[in-house]
């Protein structure tokens, strides 16, 4: 290269560099402004590592659910990576250093980078056709120009490269050169202050994302910590949120809320906190930012989390949003309700503890005894209280007692504190837990088994924050490894609603299904099941809220659920129950729901 | 000797006035009955039905509109005058509102919302309900008392009548107008434009057992028989059967009123605890398993739309 | 404004009451304690008054030293400070013991406005408010659903029987007992429970020869407890009996 060439491109390469660097530092000075909230508990760094390389490396949550569209982005990544040496050669070259691409080994290596051109090439027109003819409604209304202007770089940069075959020295091949670099050059400059920036933030992100869905850590009363507030409150993974957020509008597509009309948009939530960081305006309310109405749409069935591929946590975005809410006061009127009614009677519907003993009695059941005992039966509030539920209860006790477990229920019981937990009433949520796990410790509980995932989640995982850890089981885990040993024919044909707190967040999704098979259902999915259901809309303290914008959730998954033609909807959850069944009787429209243990309770009769 | 304290309102008698007159006789004392007001001439010589020693008519301009200041300063004077073993009153909102301060005036004890007494040893012994009514107490005062009886009780039909009527003196009260501290303005009733179920006394209630729009009015016929308002659960205003503010559930109102009558409502929880809080509930369901029955009082197991239409018979029989 | 409420601790409302060795009380040592839920109505009367008027709430109660604990809910819901007259005897006493006891505490404070609850879940008397009134030589009203502040008065909708209400004015200062759910109550708040700790109760004595007027001479449980009665028989006779017991025994028709 001609010295001059070399100095001119040493000014580009500086002014570029000056200009990416300035970019980087306002995001980096947000990041280091914000409260650092990061923590890795001890020994899950190795499994964090390996996390990065299956999600990163080989893409694993942009291939799952869209196959074709992640094998292509699969293909401009690795095409990105592979190209990294390549570039930092001529580079090197460009600014005057030692020219390495006369080599051997690089001209080797340049011919292997062939067909990674070809597969970026074929990847980015398949996904700029994507985005600017297909117009999937993940990717929002109007076409991004900045995504396009990309696209159209990296096809110029492979094009560019490709071209450089073919074209030895002069003009031509210097011009060709020069655009490819300025062309690499500028791309730089735009990552930060684009959606690209994922390509820095998002190894980052995914490797700081909690391996517990929801996770939102309590609040520290000694610190005077009361929730978000302002954008002042934002944490540090938050603002990497922020950046990292590609817009591919996963969490938006399969946001219960969003699908039924109202204005939340998880998406739009992450973008909303990222143009408002940037703004600057550090004072200004979060409740402002997105909008006071939309923080109390969300169920927190985690779809969002559980589907991004960047690593952005957005249920303690909102938690703590409304945590800020909530601790001033302003949390809506009829969690108002709840919260006295939890303070009065602890539990959600502020009911007496006579009428819970009423049922204990009827039931038969014994008070928890640890020499006697081999499971502590929670039962929470709806099965303390809420009469259909405690059907399916004596369903489980029935079940239990055929095969021999034993098991008995403290004399009071309190709320786990699930709904002031999910609504943002964290002070109420560690009185509620602290008294539980006093009373657990005091009665000697090892084991605990509950018949509803709410609880299930926040006695195994949220009261493990305050060092309390214990055997917690769901009915449907126990029963499935209870019940081994039968096999009834096939006779009825079911579909089986996911419960979000059971299959999403704690992981059972096979149990009940297991369950089901075993004891003569053939089961018809709806579209939404499994890990990624659709929820019932009880969740965040919705089950309270009657006024809905736009379709009600529960209506919504009904019709998924009566889609499926099954003549019985099989539920694992008190919540999904009450919603679904609030939903049919509103729709005024037929159909058979029957708890899980109900189910099996009839059939193992038949068999015992 | 035992003073009743009646109570009357633009010259009507509250009947609750003589259960509590009932309820003095049965204590074997003799009764006399004192009515304040300004011209309450009627309402004594209808007192005098009853078979008592004596009727006052405690008259005085100041008294014509029921003032706390003004009723005792009064009653104070009579009981003064008339010296009692004891003071009997009904449990109305007047009489909550001025005994307190009577009984202070009077140096009395005030035993509040009873529901029988008897004597012991000489001594009046009173029955009240506490903590929500889970115990009650028999309950002896040092002195005098002021006892107000829960309204219904008495049964009225154990007020015993004179064969004569009883003599009515009139009772000329001073009362310094001036310094009558509240200034009334007349009662109303609320214009019903908005529907506030929490204010109504009895609610007769449909669910999804209704089946359908035009059988509603079955239901609306009862109410009107039984002087009820008209509520519903979730269900039949989502269909826009009713409006939501009909609508009883967590949500919607939460109401105590005397009688909740729930017609065709198996009794969801976000619904029970709407209604919790009834002092009488009344659940008619097909279904003998229904949630609602757990809470109700009465129930009936069977097809609402032959047993309202029969209510609706016996109660216009009546 | 200087607005007082007064509160009272009262065995939680769903715990089951034993009566003790002599059946003039209960045996309390095990039960979890609350603010009386109508004094709770009148406590959030008392701070939207402030809210719209100024000034400060106080929040008043007499009893053993547990009441602090309602003090503290009472406080951490937006009262200012607390007055607690400490006296152990107090929690089984009478309206007229109750009131003496506030009355001798309140007096030097000269509150414009005292709020109270209609009556108590425990002993349920009734009471408090209007003897409290005519101990301070103030007027009162009861049962009121509305409160108006006007100049040196306030114009209150009290509730009267069968759907008729009417408005009283009275001067200020003046008691108010205050109808149960006439507004939304709000709940105890981060931020509130925090600010609660830092704020003063203040303690008071009682004075000498507090004496109740009535005395509990047995305490016992009633033979009649809620059971559903179901009525059978053909609908019609079902029909006729459920009208007669509606009229006749739980006589809520006429």
């Amino acid at each position: 290269m001609h010295p001059a060439e070399i100095w001119i491109f040493r000014f580009v390469v500086l002014a570029f560099a000056a200009a990416f660097a300035a970019q980087i530092a306002t995001r980096l000075r947000l990041f280091l402004r914000a409260s650092n909230n990061i923590r890795i508990p001890d020994g899950e760094s190795g499994a964090r590592i390996w996390r990065v390389v299956r999600e990163v490396v080989f893409q694993s949550r942009t291939i799952a659910g869209r196959p074709l569209v992640g094998l292509a982005h699969l293909g401009v990544f690795w095409g990105f990576c592979a190209f990294a040496l390549f570039t930092a050669v001529e580079f090197l070259r460009g600014l005057g250093g030692p020219d390495l691409t006369m080599t051997r080994w690089f001209e080797t290596y340049a011919l292997l980078l062939v067909p990674f051109a070809l597969a970026v090439l074929v990847g980015i027109t398949g996904l700029i056709i994507r985005r600017v003819f297909v117009r999937p409604p993940a990717l929002g209304e109007h076409v991004s120009k900045e995504s396009v202007v990309i696209g159209f770089f990296i096809i110029t940069l492979m094009v560019t490269f490709l071209l450089d075959f073919g074209l030895t020295e002069g003009v031509a091949a210097r011009v060709n050169w020069w655009v490819h670099a300025l062309v690499i050059l500028s791309f730089i400059v735009v990552i930060p202050g684009s959606k690209h920036f994922h390509l820095l933030v998002s190894p980052v992100t995914v490797y700081l994302r909690s391996s517990t869905l929801a996770m939102v850590p309590n609040l520290d009363f000694e610190r005077e910590q009361v929730g978000l507030e302002t954008l002042k409150d934002v944490e540090r993974k938050q603002v990497l949120d922020a950046f990292t957020c590609v817009e591919c509008g996963r969490c938006q597509v399969n946001c219960p809320a969003h699908a039924t009309g109202k204005l939340l948009n998880p998406k739009k939530l992450i973008l909303q906190n990222e143009d408002a960081l940037l703004a600057g305006t550090m004072d200004v309310k979060l409740a402002d930012v997105f909008g006071r109405a939309v923080l109390w749409q969300c169920t927190t069935c985690g779809a969002c989390e559980n589907q991004c591929p960047v690593g952005v946590e957005h249920l303690p975005l909102v938690i703590g949003a409304r945590r800020g809410l909530v601790s001033n006061g302003d949390a809506p009127d009829a969690l108002g309700a709840v919260y006295n009614h939890l303070e009065r009677r602890g539990n959600i519907w502020g009911l007496g503890a006579d009428e819970r003993q009423k049922f204990v009695q009827a039931a038969g059941l014994e008070i928890f005894d640890p020499a006697k005992h081999e499971y502590l039966m929670w039962l929470g509030c709806a099965g303390a209280f809420e009469a259909d539920f405690q059907k399916g209860l004596r369903s489980l006790f029935a079940i239990l007692r055929m095969r021999g477990i034993t098991f008995g229920v403290l004399a009071k019981e309190r709320c786990t504190g699930d709904l002031a937990k999910r609504t943002g009433n964290e002070y109420q949520f560690q009185e509620l837990a602290r008294t539980n796990i006093e009373g657990f410790t005091a009665a000697g509980v090892k084991k605990i088994l509950t018949s509803c995932p709410h609880c299930l989640r926040t006695i195994g995982v949220d009261y493990q924050e305050f060092g309390y850890a214990v055997d917690i089981v769901h009915s449907s885990v126990l029963v499935a490894d209870i019940t081994k040993d039968v096999a009834v024919p096939v006779t009825d044909r079911v579909t089986f609603h996911d419960p979000c707190y059971l299959g999403r967040y704690s992981g059972h999704t096979e149990e009940p299904r297991v369950l089901l098979r075993r004891f003569g259902a053939s089961i018809v999915e709806p579209t939404r099941h499994g890990a990624n259901p659709f929820c019932c809309g009880a969740g965040g303290g919705l089950l309270f809220e009657e006024h809905e914008e736009g379709t009600r959730i529960s209506q919504e998954r009904l019709e998924q659920l009566q889609a499926t033609g099954a003549a019985t909807i099989v539920t694992a959850c008190p919540f999904c129950s009450i919603m679904l069944k609030g939903a049919q009787a509103s729709a005024n429209s037929a159909g058979e729901f029957v708890d899980l243990m109900t189910f099996v309770e009839g059939k193992l009769k038949t068999v015992q | 000797m035992i003073l009743v304290i009646a109570e009357q309102q633009g010259g009507t008698l509250n009947r609750t006035s003589l259960e509590t007159i009932a309820a003095a006789q049965q204590t074997g004392s003799d009764v006399k009955v004192a009515v304040p007001g300004a011209d309450v001439s009627a309402v004594a010589a209808a007192l005098a039905a009853a078979q008592v020693a004596e009727v006052l008519s405690v008259q005085a301009a100041a008294l014509d509109a029921y003032t706390l200041d003004g009723y005792v300063a009064a009653l104070a004077e009579v009981v003064q005058r008339e010296r009692p073993d004891h003071v009997f009153l009904s449990h109305t909102y007047r009489t909550r509102d001025f005994a307190p301060a009577l009984a202070v005036r009077l140096g009395m004890a005030l035993v509040t919302d009873c529901v029988a007494t008897r004597w012991l040893d000489g001594q009046l012994i009173v029955v009240r309900a506490m903590f929500q009514g889970r115990l009650y107490a028999d309950v002896t005062t040092s002195g005098p008392a002021l006892v107000s009886f829960q309204i219904g009780a008495v049964r009225l039909d154990s007020l015993v009548n004179g064969s004569a009527p009883a003599p009515v003196r009139t009772v000329a009260v001073a009362i310094d107008a001036g310094s009558i501290r509240q200034k009334p303005e007349a009662p109303f009733r609320e214009a019903k434009q908005a529907v506030d179920l929490t204010q109504a006394e009895r609610i007769v209630a449909v669910g999804r057992g209704i089946k359908e729009l035009d059988k509603i009015d079955m239901a609306r016929q009862l109410a009107a028989v039984i002087g009820a308002e008209l509520g519903a659960s979730r269900p039949i205003c989502d269909a826009g059967w009713l409006p939501m503010d009909r609508q009883v559930g967590s949500s919607g109102q939460t109401v105590a009123p005397k009688l909740y009558l729930a017609l065709g409502i198996s009794g969801a929880i976000q619904h029970l605890v709407g209604m919790k809080g009834a002092r009488t509930i009344v659940a008619i369901n097909k279904d003998s398993e229904a949630p609602i029955f757990e809470v109700a009082d009465y129930g009936i197991v069977g097809d609402l739309f032959e047993i309202v239409p029969a209510m609706l018979k016996a109660l216009q029989e009546a | 404004m200087k607005i007082a409420v007064c509160i009272k601790q009262v065995p939680a409302r769903d715990w089951q009451p034993r009566v003790n060795d002599d059946r003039t009380w209960v045996r309390d040592q095990d039960a979890s304690f609350e603010v009386n839920e109508p004094d709770a109505y009148a406590l959030e009367e008392g701070l939207r008054l402030k809210e719209k008027h100024g000034g400060e709430v106080v929040v008043c109660s007499a009893g053993p030293a547990r009441v602090a604990q309602a003090l503290r809910e009472a406080l951490a819901r937006g009262a200012d400070r607390a007055i607690h007259v400490e006296d152990d005897g107090l929690a089984r006493g009478d309206a007229f013991a109750v009131a003496e006891a506030l009355a001798s505490a309140m007096r030097v404070e000269q509150f414009d406005l005292v709020l109270t609850g209609l009556q108590s879940d425990d002993q349920g008397f009734a009471q408090t408010g209007g003897v409290l009134a005519e101990m301070l030589g103030i007027a009162s009203a009861t049962i009121i659903m509305e409160v108006d502040v006007q100049p040196g008065a306030v114009r209150v909708k009290r509730e009267l029987e069968g759907g008729w209400f009417q408005f009283v004015t009275l001067p200020l200062p003046a008691v108010l007992t205050i109808q149960s759910g006439i507004n939304q109550l709000r709940y105890a708040t981060l931020k509130g429970i925090m600010a609660a700790k830092r704020k003063e109760i203040r303690k008071a004595v009682p004075p000498a020869g507090l004496a109740s007027r009535q005395r509990i001479v047995s305490l016992y449980v009633p033979e009649k407890t809620k059971r559903t009665e179901m009525i059978g028989g053909s609908p019609v006779e079902a029909a006729k009996e459920l009208v007669r017991r509606l009229r006749d025994e739980a006589r809520v028709i006429s």
